[in-house]
């Protein structure tokens, strides 16, 4: 076995007696096997991936993964699960800062692009790979969508501007969206901090008009 | 008994058969191609096998390999298909005279009642399109970017105010949340965002809310009237 730390099977649990109860044992296993189906697919692509492979990458027995899981859907929805709830945590706290609203858009976005351009494997397990699953993709994709723009809608509160357009906190969380999948799609995760003044300017032009709009721009670097 | 002899001379004009002479095979070629259309929108691509295609376009699988080489080949040129079909809908929709945030107000109208009208290919495209080829988008992309540029460019190179790559991939999110939630017959519903995003890049904030309204009035009249 490797001296890697990045090995996940190096946080396997010794073999034989060791006294640490169940529950320990059960989140060790889910943990290693959270974290290889977002590695396994990220690098493989989901239709090619096995539950095989998964099990290799966590060092986790067959049978318990079909204790803790379904199948290889259930597992990745699980993961994907983790992985945006965190985001969003994120997000949530950087938006309800003290500011100005345009202010508070432009934190929310710097968090959430440097988010995906920190860990790029779950950039393209989260965006992409899931898009591959089939009909329980339109599901996930409607329920993020829902609730990213129910998060933008929130902290519009009493300070934040009454845009024209209806939808208009939907076509912001679109364009992150459209945006970030794309570069993760070309494999520039890394690179989506870079995009953080044109996207608020974009993102903040339907609600405040172009003056303010620019200005938050100059804010953010552009 | 008398040979009857085959003449090869040509008829007379008037007579002349007008029907394209592999009209038979078009119209295979056209079945084929909506079958994976309509099996896409109900099950997805990853979903469908040539036998569903074969059965749902009445046609034999040998007629099936003579079109296309295999399945992706064939759903790479119903998404053509369903390309040149929109272009030809957004091209037919506005005349010269218009200016260009009227003429791009009347295509994206044009369009989305198009998309309306038939779900299945709108799915297609928003949806299962993408997960099959990302690079879809690029093809998506050239029919639609040059064409609203050129609208801006009569007097010159057009001027982008945002990003008309951004603005595309923003209206595709909308349409696919819209068909994600089982709404795709009222995709009209999103005309007054569409049409902002499609005016807003080279036409800016401005020209762009001023046709949302336009569309947001045409959208209420036309559900009034019918």
């Amino acid at each position: 076995m490797s001296d890697n730390p990045e090995d996940l099977r190096q946080w396997r649990l010794p073999r034989g007696r060791h006294g640490l109860p169940r529950e320990l044992v059960e989140r060790s296993q889910r943990e290693r096997l959270l974290a290889a189906v977002v590695r396994v697919t990220a690098t493989n692509g989901y239709e090619s991936t096995t539950v095989g492979d998964i099990l290799g990458e966590a060092g986790v027995g067959r049978e318990t993964f079909y204790e803790l899981f379904d199948d290889k859907l259930d597992c990745m929805l699980a993961a994907h699960k983790i992985l945006i709830d965190a985001l969003e945590e994120q997000v949530r706290a950087a938006y309800s800062e003290q500011g100005p609203w345009p202010e508070r858009v432009r934190k929310a976005l710097a968090v959430t692009l440097e988010w995906f351009a920190a860990d790029p494997q779950a950039a393209r397990f989260t965006l992409v790979e899931l898009s591959t699953v089939g009909p329980a993709f339109r599901a996930i994709f409607q329920s993020e969508y829902a609730r990213f723009t129910r998060l933008l809608d929130e902290g519009l509160g009493d300070d934040g501007p009454d845009p024209e357009l209806s939808r208009a906190t939907g076509l912001a969380v679109g364009a992150i969206m459209a945006r970030i999948y794309e570069e993760v799609v070309l494999g520039k995760a890394a690179e989506l901090p870079r995009l953080l003044p044109g996207l608020t300017y974009e993102l903040l032009v339907p609600f405040v008009g172009e003056e303010v709009a620019r200005a938050e721009q100059r804010r953010a670097g552009g | 008994m008398i040979q009857r002899q085959r003449n090869s001379q040509p008829s007379s004009p008037i007579l002349r058969p007008t029907l394209p002479i592999d009209l038979a095979s078009q119209s295979q070629r056209q079945r084929i191609l909506d079958a994976m259309i309509e099996s896409c929108a109900e099950k997805t691509y990853p979903a469908t096998t040539i036998s569903d295609i074969v059965s749902r376009a009445h046609i034999s699988r040998t007629t099936f390999y003579k079109h296309f080489g295999d399945k992706r080949a064939c759903f790479d040129a119903a998404i053509d298909f369903c390309i040149a079909e929109l272009q030809g809908v957004a091209a037919a929709s506005h005349s010269p005279d218009d200016t260009p945030g009227e003429a791009a107000r009347m295509a994206a109208t044009a369009v989305v009642e198009a998309l309306a009208a038939r779900p299945g290919l709108a799915q297609m495209l928003a949806g299962d399109a993408m997960a099959v080829d990302p690079a879809v988008i690029e093809r998506y992309r050239k029919a639609t970017v040059p064409a609203l540029e050129a609208l801006w460019s009569g007097d010159g190179r057009a001027q982008a105010h945002t990003d008309p790559r951004l603005a595309f991939g923003q209206a595709q999110v909308l349409i696919l949340n819209q068909i994600a939630t089982g709404r795709s017959n009222r995709l009209p519903e999103l005309l007054p965002e569409i049409v902002y995003l499609t005016v807003s890049p080279f036409g800016g904030h401005d020209e762009a809310l001023r046709q949302s309204r336009l569309a947001a009035k045409t959208e209420i009249g036309g559900v009034a009237s019918r």
